[in-house]
């Protein structure tokens, strides 16, 4: 195999890494830092068109890779694209946010290589692979997180995110130098073959496999932020720059997804039945402590950091399920939570820009001051609560259908009660969203008008194009979604 | 007349259209409510001919006829599909137990927007919202899709929200957000009951036809049933779920509370009878004595609480409560009188409650309190508002002649049939239900002029005001000497409801 055809397997990252590299000349070279965001759209843009023309349009189809470390295929592409978006919007709301700041080239440059760890993710079909995507994304986030370095609170969540994500990272390394010490193997499909044939080799090293998978359980989980590793978050959301706690809870979270349905569903599916009452637990746990906690937050960010924990929780349950359809109402649910959360982000991010606080009582009055900011903040709100006909309510609906199927068949029938925690917890999440839309139209605040920046306005008009849309047309991505679960995991039950 | 025209769905995207021109008027506010207006009276115009020509004979001549087979037959029939991959659509069409309510909420629409013409308080948002509510009512009034359904249902949630809570009363932070709570707990019961019938009739649609027809086992149904019949008695609302009630009402301004009681209230009561209890017919069966027993204490326990008000829009509120238990009542018996008087009622008690909160509304507006102890002889300052509100009155109390005479007398005498002498229970009602509004009126219209507010300014009622309500009265009337006009309507699809509970 030559050299140029495994390059060829690597473009969307090679494309990436490139333009992350030449950022900080650009930014040495331009006067105006504001062109900086342009140049970094140019790749995801391109990455993004290229995406939709093979998914949605079907216009080509990428050939097979030439390396088996890496694969091009609907599920990926999907995650790829859940990646890609929310770069788009987070590099759409960034220049405005970062006005004041030094070093804007390796701004960019981070949201790209973390961008290029997550697309890594998502195409691994080896554990190595997947570990090293997991890293180049977890350190340009770490750093990120810290970009405002004076400011105190910025890096204070730096310096926790990276003790937490390293924490974890050894974690998720260790269980993968099990599974190897048991299985033989690196790759997610061999590791879910060896298990699946059962020989006495296996059987006996079978101690050492649920080790392993305690600890992916733990290293993934800090990632997703499943409780009880969820402590972290709520600080890092609210202490990074608003764009990167969106990129954090919109994009780096559902890295971890991929990662979990991939080694969960594929190299562990085979001894599920050991795994998924634990699992189910920390779903319906995440889900409801991240709810209950977000109804005593008066800051918006933190709020929105606990909202992502419970949306977390609903996307676990397709673990347990473990059927195609789950997959799909997982893949769906990762996709409008996207939209929603970094579009309610960028929100927040418009009103930092305006040099208005992100405290609950910052909103008060805003339909007034900016009635686009309001309606929207609304939107995403209602949507991240579930109300039709919006995006999240498509998708929380595909995922709890998916519940109260698996408890008809395959079973097992408690499976149902994981609707019904979905759904309850749905209704107690109500509650703080509605609050902030209530502060938004029915308090009295300042009467000054707020002015948006045109990019960040776009940013927000994106999401909110996306998540009304989805929500009323969803067919085609559902379609998409289940299409992408049947070739990633064609041995799972629908 | 309507031959190949979607006029269901014209009908629901004109209050749309509506909205969007009112929320984008601008700095033009002051056209808000003409556009609002002009879009509820189309919608109403539009549906008083669908009314007209719907058939009553309906597979020779009629439009869009669409032959359900066991399951209830409709007319001006749609149907596209939406998710394709889930076997979701969009289907509309009416019968006879859907048609009254669709035409009660374009009236109730119109008269509401009609009444609340003086609303200077963002009117863009509010007249925007009520259409956007129009939406949802006549959404679930229509729709023959479990999925369409529910999204509909949803949608009223969110305009009858904000109307609360923007120009609400006092405590209206309170009021909105546990209206939006408690209501959309009990949806989620219901949509899980959905997905449990979806799953179990393994039809792969939602078509409430197709989930309607298939069988079901006898505990499923019991189970799937108490969903149901918890959630749509949320929204009815049955004791003991009622306190959402009184709080949302109270604190809702006048337009909202006649949309509350008059449409929301009755979606409960049509899911009940569109799909809990037609499709999950045994479960409705074995739940039968639960109904009859939560329709009784909601009968008694809404009318004994209203004597204790001494507010007069709360009281009105809770003799709601009271008065959509004879509708529970009516479909506990079963019988074919006792469910058409059920389906019937919800009619009544629409047209009737309406004039109540809007009187409720102009007494608020033009005295400064609703509160009975301070009020007193008002029928010298206000004889129209006072003959208008002892009409509305004597109706809601089940005068006859007037129109929840005959659906009220009509469910005791099911009761009677089915039960024999406990129907001395709600008879009990009757008499507490005269005493209350009786005693109200007296010491709020008649009587010597109180002295405990300063009645200088009070006048008579205003245009808009007088306008709607003696429109109101005059059906209320009209309806109450011709029940037949709409019994013959509702008839046939009860008798379908009857042969899908094995003609008991």
């Amino acid at each position: 195999m030559d050299v140029l055809s495994m390059l060829e397997s690597f473009i969307p990252q090679l494309v990436l890494v490139m333009f992350a590299l030449l950022m900080p000349l650009f930014d040495y070279l331009l006067n105006d830092k504001r062109l900086l965001s342009l140049i970094a759209l140019a790749p995801l843009v391109e990455i993004m068109v290229t995406l939709v023309a093979w998914l949605f349009l079907g216009l080509w189809t990428p050939a097979d890779s030439q390396i088996n470390l890496l694969e091009f295929n609907t599920f990926s592409g999907l995650f790829m694209m859940v990646f890609i978006a929310v770069g788009i919007i987070v590099v759409l709301g960034s220049p405005e946010f970062i006005r004041p700041d030094r070093n804007q080239g390796e701004y960019y440059s981070l949201i790209l290589l973390a961008i290029t760890g997550m697309t890594l993710v998502a195409q691994a079909t080896d554990l190595i692979v997947l570990f090293v995507g997991l890293e180049i994304a977890g350190i340009s986030s770490f750093a990120l997180s810290g970009f405002r370095k004076s400011e105190k609170r910025s890096a204070e969540a730096a310096t926790k995110y990276f003790v937490v994500g390293a924490f974890s990272s050894a974690m998720t390394l260790f269980a993968i130098s099990l599974l190897y010490g048991a299985v033989g193997t690196t790759s997610i499909s061999g590791i879910g073959e060896a298990i699946w044939s059962g020989s006495t080799w296996i059987e006996e090293s079978k101690p050492v496999i649920l080790l392993a998978t305690v600890l992916l359980v733990a290293g993934l989980g800090f990632k997703i932020a499943a409780v009880p590793f969820h402590m972290w978050a709520p600080d890092v959301y609210e202490g990074a720059p608003t764009p990167i706690s969106g990129l954090l809870a919109a994009a780096s979270k559902k890295m971890g997804f991929a990662a979990l349905l991939k080694i969960f569903l594929f190299s562990l599916f085979f001894i599920k039945a050991d795994w998924e009452i634990a699992i189910a637990i920390v779903a319906v746990l995440t889900m409801t402590v991240g709810n209950l906690i977000a109804v005593s937050q008066t800051n918006i960010k933190r709020m929105l950091a606990y909202s992502s924990i419970a949306q977390a929780g609903y996307i676990l349950i397709a673990l347990p399920i473990g059927t195609q359809y789950a997959v799909a109402g997982a893949l769906f649910h990762i996709l409008t939570h996207a939209f929603m959360k970094s579009g309610a982000f960028m929100v927040v991010a418009s009103m930092s820009a305006a040099a208005i606080g992100e405290k609950l009582d910052d909103f008060k009055g805003l339909h007034k001051r900016s009635p686009f900011l309001a309606f929207s903040m609304a939107i995403f709100l209602l949507s991240l609560a579930g109300i039709p006909p919006l995006a999240g309510y498509a998708s929380k609906f595909v995922l709890f259908y998916s519940a109260v199927q698996g408890s008809f068949d395959p079973g097992p029938s408690w499976l149902i009660w994981l609707a019904v925690a979905g759904v309850l917890n749905s209704a107690l999440s109500l509650y703080y969203y509605a609050r902030v839309i209530k502060y938004m139209y029915m308090e009295q605040g300042p009467e000054s008008k707020i002015k948006i920046p045109p990019m960040l306005m776009v940013s927000v008009l994106v999401a909110l194009v996306m998540v009304v849309a989805v929500g009323v047309y969803p067919n085609e991505v559902i379609d998409l979604c289940k299409e992408a679960a049947r070739i990633a995991f064609p041995f799972l039950p629908l | 007349m309507f031959e190949g025209i979607p006029i269901i769905s014209i009908i629901i995207l004109l209050p749309l259209i509506g909205a969007v021109i009112t929320f984008c008027l601008g700095k033009n506010d002051k056209y808000a409510k003409w556009v609002a207006l002009g879009f509820s009276v189309a919608a109403l115009v539009l549906s008083l001919f669908v009314a007209l020509e719907f058939s009553l004979n309906p597979s020779s001549s009629s439009t869009g006829f669409h032959d359900g087979g066991d399951w209830f037959d409709y007319q001006f029939y749609e149907s596209h599909t939406w998710v394709e991959s889930l076997g979701i659509s969009y289907t509309v069409g009416l019968d006879g137990i859907s048609l009254p309510l669709f035409v009660l909420t374009t009236l109730l629409c119109t008269m509401s927007i009609l009444f609340s013409w003086d609303t200077t308080t963002r009117p863009k948002a509010y007249f925007g919202l009520m259409l956007v509510l129009e939406v949802g009512v006549l959404g679930v009034f229509t729709t023959l899709d479990y999925f369409t359904f529910y999204v509909f249902w949803e949608i009223v949630l969110i305009p009858m929200y904000f109307l609360i809570g923007i120009w609400g009363g006092p405590k209206k932070d309170y009021a909105a957000i546990k209206f939006f709570i408690y209501t959309h707990i009990a949806s989620l019961a219901i949509l899980i009951a959905i997905m449990a019938m979806y799953f179990e009739s393994g039809t792969g649609t939602f078509s409430m036809e197709a989930i309607g027809t298939a069988t079901y086992g006898r505990t499923f149904q019991v189970i799937v049933f108490g969903a149901m019949f918890f959630g749509f008695g949320v929204k009815l609302p049955m004791v003991p779920f009622h306190t959402w009630l009184p709080d949302a009402h109270v604190e809702a301004p006048t337009a909202g509370s006649v949309l509350l009681a008059g449409l929301l209230l009755k979606m409960g009561g049509y899911g009940l009878i569109r799909v809990a209890i037609p499709t999950l017919t045994d479960g409705a069966m074995d739940l039968q004595l639960l109904m009859a027993v939560v329709a009784i204490v909601s009968i008694l326990y809404g009318a004994i609480l209203c004597l204790a008000q001494t507010d007069l829009k709360k009281m009105v509120a809770y003799s709601s409560i009271s008065h959509m238990g004879f509708v529970l009542l009516g479909y506990a018996t079963f019988t074919q009188v006792g469910m058409v008087a059920g389906v019937f009622q919800m009619f009544a008690h629409g047209l009737v409650t309406a004039v109540l909160f809007m009187m409720c509304g102009v007494v608020q507006h033009h005295v400064g309190t609703r509160l009975i102890p301070s009020l007193g002889g008002l029928s010298k300052k206000m004889p129209v508002a006072s003959a208008m509100m002892t009409v509305g009155f004597l109706a809601s109390l089940g005068l006859p002649g007037l129109v929840s005479f005959a659906a009220e007398f009509m469910v005791l005498v099911s009761m009677f049939d089915s039960w024999g002498l406990w129907l001395f229970l709600p008879i009990i009602s009757v008499a507490i239900t005269a005493g209350y509004y009786l005693w109200a009126l007296q010491r709020s219209m008649f009587g010597p002029l109180t002295n405990k507010i300063d009645t200088s300014h009070v006048h008579d009622m205003n245009w808009y005001e007088s306008v709607p309500v003696g429109l109101l009265l005059a059906l209320i009337a009209i309806f109450g000497v011709f029940p037949l006009v709409v019994f013959k309507y509702i008839e046939p699809a009860v008798t379908i409801v009857r042969t899908l509970l094995g003609g008991v």
